[in-house]
């Protein structure tokens, strides 16, 4: 809370707060054009994405056609709370039949990465990210009978078994988004 | 001199690969992995162990928080290849997507590639650019070809019909793959390749859907399996498939698994074994079933007796 001169906490000003948050829904598609969905502006909502989208198909309520309009008329809060983008497979057939370069794959995951922001990011992701930092693989096991059944060493020659690449893999991570975004513990 | 160039043109030629292994194979599905490395020495193709790999990164990691630092993840394992002049070969489409979505936006962003080499920079390394993740389908069938594969099989697959599962990062987006098909929504080269093993591999409707693997199914399993279902049916129906092949880690454990889990719940009464293509070419060599399509939830014994029996 920010003090006042005299040392005297200042009252919580609702209607700034309000203020500041409506700028920031009216600067949304600036945010998610940031993230990596610079085509956004360019899409005239002809549906084409969502013919061929899995999610659409299966009746997700956020699919991409509908996701970029929303972006477009200024929405954002209503979307924090919903799993549509987490749920994207990145299979990209949006990207291959979108006829104005739109790419809306790349808005799917940069709402993803402004969602994260917000930590509205799902608990399994957060447990991806955690095993790709402690071992350098997003799926692993412990468990190595698998390995050993088909007659391969219990390591298989990644960061696993390579302590120094597992360094370097760290130091990368270290200083990129992720450790200002302080999702995962990374002392190590 | 002119010697000299003919042997080096001969080294050259020499195929060679850096096996990236990513995650699901290594740890679930480690007999995908096995058959890799037998198959792909008895076709004359070198593979470097690529020491050091990680995790691609895949999509609910990296990509999911910052361009910069996917690209700069992806592109500490394609250094990996660049070190030693040599492109990466992966059997999993996630891989396979993210590492050449990452190249595709370093290669067309300067100041992207340029950010990620600071980072690296910071572990000793530079990435160029120029190693390309290559997927197992694509070398086996440009690079080794469909006679060589011919040629190196003992036992043919003689009134089998397969329904082929490429899976999307084999497809989409066309525009970042080093390989591509003719028309990636009718999508051949899979199909090809089983035919070089005497197999039957037609066309069916539902070939280009997506099984529903990964973050569909982590969010919303039940949406998941409904399409996992519908592609079941669908190959059920049409073409009466004896096996289901894949070219892609995710969609073989996506038709194997929730084949099962759909039959518990009694929504599927038949049962269709699934392989990789990998493993498939592996037990058409006569390498031991065992090791190289040892682990699957739906049964494959009867069709590996089948192949491997006539």
């Amino acid at each position: 809370m920010i003090e006042s001169e005299e040392g005297v906490p200042n009252v919580l000003n609702l209607s700034e707060i309000a203020e500041r948050e409506r700028e920031e829904d009216e600067r949304v598609v600036e945010i998610v054009r940031e993230f990596g969905a610079e085509n956004l502006i360019y899409c005239m909502q002809c549906g084409s994405c969502a013919a061929v989208c899995p999610l659409a198909r299966v009746g997700f309520e956020w699919y991409n056609k509908k996701l970029i309009k929303a972006l477009l008329l200024g929405m954002k809060e209503e979307l924090l709370d919903d799993p549509t983008p987490w749920a994207c497979v990145a299979c990209n057939r949006c990207t291959e039949v979108c006829p104005r370069q739109v790419s809306p794959f790349e808005v799917m995951f940069a709402v993803r990465r402004m969602m994260v922001e917000e930590f509205a990011i799902p608990t399994l992701a957060i447990e991806g990210l955690r095993a790709l930092y402690e071992y350098g693989h997003a799926v692993y096991m412990t468990g190595r009978e698998a390995r050993k059944k088909v007659g391969l060493p219990e390591k298989p020659p990644s960061t696993d078994s390579d302590e120094q690449a597992l360094k370097d893999l760290k130091t990368i991570l270290k200083n990129t988004k992720l450790a200002k975004l302080g999702l995962i513990p990374m002392n190590d | 001199m002119m010697e000299a160039e003919v042997v080096e043109k001969d080294a050259e030629k020499k195929l060679k690969f850096g096996l990236f292994l990513g995650c699901n194979i290594p740890f679930n599905r480690p007999d995908v992995e096995q058959a890799m490395r037998k198959i792909f020495p008895v076709l004359g193709v070198e593979l470097d162990e690529l020491k050091g790999q990680s995790c691609c990164p895949t999509w609910g990691t990296m990509p999911s928080i910052d361009i910069t630092a996917w690209c700069a993840v992806a592109a500490r394992n394609l250094c990996l290849g660049e070190e030693k002049g040599i492109d990466l070969m992966t059997a999993c489409n996630s891989c396979y997507g993210s590492l050449n979505e990452a190249r595709h936006k370093m290669l067309n962003n300067p100041k992207l590639m340029s950010d990620v080499n600071e980072l690296l920079a910071k572990i000793g390394k530079r990435y160029e650019g120029k190693a390309k993740c290559r997927h197992v389908a694509w070398v086996l069938y440009k690079d080794v070809g469909l006679e060589k594969i011919k040629e190196s099989i003992k036992y043919t697959l003689d009134d089998i019909t397969i329904a082929v599962q490429p899976g999307c990062h084999f497809l989409w987006p066309s525009e970042v793959y080093p390989d591509k098909e003719e028309d990636p929504f009718n999508p051949v080269v899979l199909r090809e390749l089983c035919e070089a093993l005497g197999a039957e591999a037609p066309y069916y409707t539902r070939l280009i859907d997506c099984c529903g693997m990964g973050a569909l199914r982590s969010t919303d399993p039940e949406k998941s399996f409904t399409l996992v279902k519908e592609k079941l049916e669908n190959i059920k129906e049409e073409i009466d498939a004896d096996l289901i092949v894949t070219t892609c880690s995710s969609c073989l454990i996506q038709l194997d698994d929730a084949q099962e889990r759909l039959r518990k719940e009694g929504k599927l009464n038949f049962s269709i074994p699934v392989l990789h293509y990998v493993q498939l070419l592996a037990l058409c060599m006569g390498f031991e079933p065992e090791q190289v399509a040892g682990i699957c939830v739906t049964p494959r014994d009867e069709i590996i007796n089948r192949i491997i029996k006539g």
